[in-house]
């Protein structure tokens, strides 16, 4: 039996309001883990080809990892799946907090939700006793509201995962959000939930998670949480979260701006870490088991944009500034939290108001479009404003909601080629003229345009040491060198293999990618003292690599080919105009030839080779 | 002032990582267990994260409450329950103004914070400190801790009922 986990699985069909509890499959574990890995499985065999992704047929997954509410540093993840209504193709989302741990508190692993309910409706999950509820409490309230309200109904000691208004409203980059600001924000999973009509579900567990080698697991955790603490990254990520990624963007010219134009921004340091920290910063904050802290308690004190609440990360900074040319701070984390409290993902908004911005600048957008909203470059009213247009799809904002591709395809114009996104999902904070590997990462991730699927920052900031570990000296120093495109396709497969593996087991990528502390052998140890689990790191590279192949047989469903692996020819062909990457382009076809031979695709159509499904098992 | 030992938290330097609680019920219970631990945490929006344990009150409500004679002072000053006594009445749980008593679900017999700094040593922001009344009061000059927790104490404390 697998211990540390909850150990069974809820099947929840909306439709027909039935709730049924089924324990988990220790063989499925084996060859997929729990998390990220299960979901892919389980929604690869129940998800119907053609199918709507805001239609009934549609397949929502909840999971925590086999270590989620362990001692194992960072274990705190839960992820969330479905076909994505951004992309039409695999969803997943991930987020941090304590909700995860709790579901396993409950005695549950996962949630797969068929069907639609016909009313609005809840879950509400209290150890044993698992019911759906009628939601007309808080439908049509925001994220923080129906924490609220459901916290007093059930008790302050529940954990709420809920939509907010973007998600009732089917905004395609809706997000699911829990414990008040925590975001599983891409694919637009939140118009899943919504589509579904799920509100929120509310989970008090006052279990235990029974370990596998109770006697040693101290002293073990111990040393990880000693190796955590002492690596020279931990005490910036305590001070800084993620924020002063700006400085260090800018410093490398990897800083999206005016819309991924250029990759250096002249306002930075107006909207970095170090401003914030000077006038907004209150607190780091941890989730579960977290001893980086990288999360925040923010605030700004006074005037139109006042407000107190969790984090900025990196990316909502990038998105609502630099790439909307926006230096107002204030404005740049009061956008955040509005998104945060209406539940929508910071990166494809920042993104799409930014593809707009462009679009005004060259005369494709007017007056007539916006209802009379000024677009100009940094006008951060507008952008306040049209964050909760978005959300509520009043206006200008309805077209917004859709994201930059489908408002793209409405509009025509020409604005097209303003759309920076891979597969109908913005790109993320990362120019990849400035860094190569990034720009293979987007589009070779499993859910359109995304930085994590792969999180390939080993050329970032010289991690040489690290790459002469886990690939061999030959390697260098290319591989190290984020502005050469060479054995970038060897370090992008080897990066999702493992980033898909730490999906599966309820880690962060931080303290496992970035900071690089923790690798295979840590996680195998993990498995072993805490699930009683013995996989080896052989056979947990196979996994990670199992799972990316899933997720790819997915898609091909879906229609995805070698041609949609496709950056906007902005990053491929313009030459970046300024700062420390000028002149350069990402050339993606060259690494994507390296990537698909190394990991065993078809080069021309980007599909996996029989030989080596075969080898997987798949 | 008493020179009794307690565990005492700053809520502005916690960061609700929940370590000193797993610590806690892996120490003493061999599980991860929030609700089997000696220690809670409570966030709120405000940004401030409280680490809660036993004041070691002088007066001790709780062993004044047992109607078994359960709880005891040891000769360091340490309030503790003895199992064979305790029957897992609760009245120590009501009777305790910080919540900082609790049944254990699984061995039905009351548990509480003994100061033996397991969880101290582990947090990884240092927020938890063994003090006395004297000590803390020299620490935390301007005082400026005693109003973060009465600012909270409606939601921190309900004789039992939140717990």
């Amino acid at each position: 039996m697998i211990k540390g986990v909850g150990g069974q699985g809820l099947y929840i069909d909306l439709t027909s309001q039935s709730i049924k509890k089924k324990p988990l499959d220790e063989q499925v574990v084996r060859k997929y883990l729990l998390g990220a890995g299960f979901l892919s499985r389980t929604l690869f065999d129940m998800i119907p080809d053609g199918t709507d992704p805001l239609g009934q047929e549609n397949v929502l997954g909840f999971a925590t990892g086999l270590l989620t509410g362990s001692m194992f540093p960072q274990s705190s993840r839960h992820v969330i799946a479905a076909l994505s209504p951004l992309t039409g193709i695999w969803g997943e989302s991930h987020a941090a907090g304590f909700w995860g741990p709790e579901l396993k508190l409950a005695g549950y692993d996962s949630i797969i939700f068929t069907g639609a309910a016909r009313k609005p409706v809840y879950l509400r999950i209290q150890d044993s006793t698992v019911e759906l509820l009628d939601a007309s409490s808080v439908w049509g309230h925001d994220v923080f509201e129906t924490d609220t309200i459901l916290k007093a109904k059930h008790g302050r000691n529940c954990r709420v995962l809920s939509i907010g208004q973007a998600g009732e409203n089917l905004v395609r980059f809706a997000a699911v959000m829990n414990d008040r600001d925590r975001a599983s924000a891409r694919s637009g999973i939140g118009a899943v939930m919504g589509s579904k009509n799920l509100k929120a579900i509310c989970v008090r567990g006052t279990g235990k998670l029974e370990v596998a080698e109770p006697r040693t697991y101290l002293k073990e955790m111990d040393e990880l949480h000693r190796r955590m603490l002492a690596n020279p990254f931990t005490p910036g990520r305590a001070e800084f979260g993620t924020t002063s990624l700006i400085e260090l963007m800018q410093h490398i010219g990897r800083l999206p701006t005016y819309n991924m134009r250029q990759g250096v921004f002249d306002g930075y340091d107006k909207i970095g870490g170090h401003a914030i920290n000077q006038g907004h910063l209150m607190k780091p904050r941890a989730d579960w088991s977290c001893l980086q802290r990288c999360g925040r308690f923010t605030c700004v004190s006074e005037g139109p944009y006042a407000y107190t609440g969790g984090s900025p990360e990196f990316e909502s900074q990038a998105a609502l500034g630099s790439r909307c040319g926006n230096a107002n701070l204030e404005s740049v984390l009061y956008s955040h939290h509005l998104a945060n409290q209406y539940g929508m993902d910071t990166i494809s908004l920042g993104g799409t108001i930014s593809w707009a911005m462009e679009a005004w600048e060259e005369g494709l957008l007017t007056e007539d479009d916006t209802g009379g909203i000024d677009l100009g470059w940094g006008n951060h009213e507008s952008i306040v404003k049209l964050t909760k247009m978005i959300a509520f799809r009043e206006g200008f904002g309805d077209l917004l909601a859709e994201g930059s591709a489908r408002a793209a395809e409405k509009i025509g114009r020409g604005s097209e080629r303003l759309v920076m996104a891979v597969k109908k999902q913005e790109i993320a904070g990362q120019e990849p003229r400035a860094q190569k590997s990034m720009g293979l990462a987007a589009v070779t991730a499993a859910r359109g345009a995304d930085h994590l699927y792969g999180f390939p920052v080993l050329d970032e900031v010289g991690f040489d040491d690290e790459i002469r570990k886990r690939f061999g000296e030959q390697y260098l120093p290319q591989m190290a060198d984020r502005l050469d495109p060479t054995y970038k396709g060897i370090m992008v497969k080897e990066c999702e293999d493992f980033m898909v593996v730490v999906e599966s087991v309820g880690l962060c990528k931080y303290g496992t990618q970035i900071p690089p502390e923790f690798y295979y052998a840590d996680i195998a140890l993990g498995l072993k003292i805490h699930n009683g689990l013995d996989i080896s790191v052989q056979q947990l590279k196979t996994i990670g690599e199992r799972i990316v192949n899933l997720n790819r047989l997915f898609n091909a469903r879906f229609g995805i080919t070698r041609k949609d692996d496709a950056l906007p020819d902005r990053l491929t062909k313009e030459k970046a105009p300024v700062g420390p990457s000028k002149g350069q382009v990402v050339e993606l076809d060259r690494m994507l030839d390296e990537y698909y031979s190394s990991r065993g695709w078809n080069l021309k159509t980007g599909l996996p080779l029989k030989s080596t499904l075969k080898k997987l098992a798949l | 002032m008493s020179a009794l030992k307690f565990v005492f938290g700053s809520p502005t330097v916690c960061t609700g990582c929940m370590i000193c609680a797993n610590a806690c019920s892996m120490f003493y219970f061999k599980v991860i267990s929030p609700t089997r631990a000696r220690v809670r945490v409570m966030r709120f929006e405000d940004g401030l994260d409280f680490p809660l344990f036993c004041r070691n009150c002088e007066d001790a409500p709780c062993k004044e409450a047992c109607p078994e004679g359960a709880i005891s002072r040891t000769s360091k000053g340490v309030l503790t329950v003895n199992n064979t006594r305790c029957n897992g009445c609760g009245s120590c749980v009501k009777a305790c103004p910080y919540d900082a008593i609790s049944v254990n679900p699984d061995s039905g017999k009351a548990i509480k914070c003994i100061q033996c700094g397991e969880c101290v040593k582990r947090c990884p922001v240092e927020a938890i400190w063994i003090t006395t009344q004297k000590e803390l009061a020299d620490k935390d000059k301007n005082g400026r801790l005693p109003p973060l927790y009465d600012k909270h104490k409606a939601e921190l404390y309900s004789r039992g009922e939140f717990l």
